[in-house]
């Protein structure tokens, strides 16, 4: 019975409303992360089996190859698209044909094949993000396998029915196909296989949206705390009667988050560079994979950390101003605490989004609605710096000064005026204010 | 005590909702080193009048001048004539009492002699000695309301606002506290007070206000409202004069 009463109060207390709003929060983000993912995966799915073929030798062999091809995959649901390349330059080629990714069969394939070489087989492919899901498809390897397959029976036809094969026709059979990849980034393309570069960028892709999403929530947190404690406290009464303006005031509270902001996105920024540089020698130190990953674009030079920090500072400043808005609302430090989810879910959002999905080729819909999270610019901010997206990159800094400009309005009326005394979570006054 | 107006409170407002006041057209007078005491039931609108005078809060409508400057018009001036320790109020719980002294005196002072000046009243008037070395988070709720006392009369403001000020302070620390106010009064700082300590209000006042429902209902030294109301004490004199208010409502 005693047990009992104690177990009701601690439970009681536990689960209290801002633990409930928590796991309701949690389970809407995660509803529509998963939403959006599951459209970005189903949309990767459907062009998954599409193949885009080039046949630069063009002999009735290669010809049948294909057709044999199309036959396979138009029944598996996929489809197979003959592009024209005309050049090394494909970067340029992949725009001009308006596609993605490229199987190439050179010229001189047929002649390999009839002399028992291995032949060579080309899979380009642009990588347009690095989040894991963007770059789902299993093209290159339908070809070379249906390539191979094609090869094998035609061996098989007329070497096998002539009688006993000699050793070199055997080692033929064994591989027979030769497969080089080239990758493009932006208007860029090196002779990496595109799942090359997204392994070893995996590292830089995760940890700069983790630390975003630390500097946001530790910056939110810092001026929250500040505000709300000084509410709860009578300090600030005790500050705002004191012969100062009150812009003094919040302009003192902001700078200094701000500075403290500054130094904290300029040393993970710096530790950033550090630990690429330590990976990228490390990892890739001889195989000439480190001076592939420059020169496509890939490893950030000093005026994309630049940029990045840029955008990451901004939404610090957001994220400070409207934590300043947030603080001003809370009635103690329980639902100070309360006052972070929010901030929590706007960061959570394009966080997860981001390291999964390529946001800019979600639904337009969603994309708009994450696009409208100021934060998501910051998270996106390396892949458009290193994949050229100046458009986006731009675009988002506009909307995060002027989303800035908004709040930090909002902030200073707020500031300025009683409400700094009478408002309270849910907009109500406070009673005890109207005293 | 002078005669020098040091606040003037003339119709004094602030409504929150349509028809709902808060305080409504509260007016009295504190003189130069007068002790005046707004005393009331919660809600009354003691805060709500202080905060007023205070600038934290803009009235609706009347005006209040502290030393001949408008809440309105002049918020900055006024609060440099001064100073206001809010019910309750805290201190920076990180910083050493020490440095709170030397923060709040140096947004107070003119200059750095001036703000050293004030810094060593403080000291004095905390008498917290050694302690002022110590961080806040340390004291007990006697030593930091002694502290935020000293940081609002070391100043030596024309108009001290102190909302409850010995709340939270044993029987020794307010008798201290209620001396030194006394004593700060006949040197000619005016003082503001707010308290629901009755046995205090009347040893310490010159003059008391007692408001109900946002209205001064009553005004003048307290032997003057004990004879008025034909009372033992200011004790019960509150209690005749909130009732009758909500009798009659007047």
């Amino acid at each position: 019975m005693k047990f009992r009463t104690l177990f009701m109060k601690e439970l009681r207390e536990m689960l209290s409303t801002q633990t409930i709003l928590m796991m309701v929060v949690s389970v809407v983000i995660l509803t529509f992360a998963g939403k959006a993912m599951t459209n970005a995966v189903e949309d990767s799915a459907e062009t998954m089996m599409d193949i885009n073929i080039c046949d630069l030798d063009d002999t009735e062999f290669t010809r049948n190859m294909i057709k044999f091809m199309t036959a396979n995959i138009t029944s598996l649901g996929g489809e197979v698209n003959t592009v024209e390349i005309t050049s090394d330059d494909y970067a340029a080629e992949l725009k001009k044909a308006d596609v993605r990714n490229v199987v190439i069969i050179p010229a001189g394939f047929t002649e390999s094949v009839e002399n028992n070489e291995a032949a060579t087989v080309r899979y380009v492919q642009r990588l347009n993000s690095l989040a894991t899901l963007s770059n789902m498809n299993t093209g290159s390897q339908v070809a070379v396998e249906y390539l191979t397959a094609a090869v094998k029976q035609v061996v098989y036809n007329t070497k096998v029915a002539g009688g006993k094969l000699t050793n070199g026709e055997v080692s033929f059979l064994n591989e027979p196909i030769h497969l080089e990849e080239s990758t493009v980034v932006a208007d860029k393309s090196e002779d990496i296989s595109a799942s090359v570069v997204m392994s070893l960028c995996s590292a830089q892709g995760m940890i700069v949206p983790i630390m975003m999403f630390v500097l946001v929530m530790m910056s939110s947190n810092m001026i929250l705390n500040a505000v709300s404690t000084e509410k709860i406290d009578k300090t600030l009464e005790t500050l705002l009667s004191a012969p100062i303006s009150r812009l003094s005031v919040i302009a003192a509270k902001m700078l200094s988050a701000a500075v403290v902001a500054a130094m904290q996105a300029a040393v993970y920024m710096i530790g950033a560079k550090s630990m690429m540089n330590g990976v990228l020698d490390n990892v890739s130190g001889n195989t000439g994979y480190s001076e592939a990953l420059r020169d496509l674009g890939l490893t950030m030079n000093a005026s994309q950390y630049v940029l990045v920090g840029l955008q990451m500072f901004l939404s610090i400043l957001i994220a400070l101003s409207v934590s300043l808005i947030l603080g001003v609302l809370a009635r103690d430090a329980k639902s100070a605490q309360t006052l972070t989810l929010p901030i929590m879910m706007c960061t959570m959002i394009p966080y997860m989004l981001s390291m999964f999905v390529d946001i800019k080729t979600m639904s337009p819909a969603v994309k708009y609605i994450v696009y409208a999270i100021p934060f998501t610019h910051s998270f996106m901010a390396s892949e458009n710096a290193m994949f050229g997206n100046t458009d986006v990159y731009v675009g988002g800094l506009i909307y995060q000064v002027i989303f800035l400009a908004v709040c930090m309005f909002m902030a200073l009326r707020i500031f300025m005026s009683d409400r700094i005394f009478t408002m309270t979570l849910g907009g109500k006054r406070s009673k005890k204010a109207e005293q | 005590m002078e005669n020098e107006k040091v606040l003037e409170v003339k119709g004094l407002s602030k409504q929150y909702k349509k028809g709902v006041y808060a305080s409504e057209k509260v007016t009295f007078d504190v003189h130069k080193g007068e002790i005046f005491a707004l005393i009331g039931p919660n809600g009354a609108g003691k805060t709500t009048t202080i905060r007023m005078i205070s600038t934290l809060l803009q009235a609706t409508e009347g005006d209040a001048l502290v030393s001949g400057h408008s809440i309105l018009t002049e918020p900055e001036k006024v609060r440099k004539c001064i100073t206001y320790l809010p019910d309750e109020a805290g201190a920076y719980k990180n910083m050493k009492g020490i440095d709170y002294l030397k923060f709040m005196a140096e947004l107070y002072a003119d200059n750095n002699s001036q703000a050293e000046e004030y810094v060593k009243r403080g000291r004095e008037i905390c008498e917290l000695g050694d302690r002022l070395n110590d961080k806040i988070a340390s004291y007990s709720r006697g030593m930091q309301r002694k502290l935020l006392l000293a940081r609002a009369i070391m100043s030596k403001p024309d108009l001290a606002i102190l909302d409850e000020p010995t709340s939270g302070l044993d029987i020794i620390n307010a008798l201290e506290i209620r001396r030194m106010i006394k004593l700060l009064a006949s040197d000619g700082m005016s003082f503001l007070l707010s308290s629901h300590n009755m046995l205090e209000i009347e040893y310490v006042s010159d003059r008391v206000g007692i408001i109900a429902k946002g209205h001064l209902l009553e005004t003048g030294t307290p032997a003057e409202l004990i004879d008025k109301y034909k009372a033992d004490n200011l004790e019960d004199v509150f209690e005749l004069v909130v009732m009758k208010k909500d009798i009659t409502g007047w």
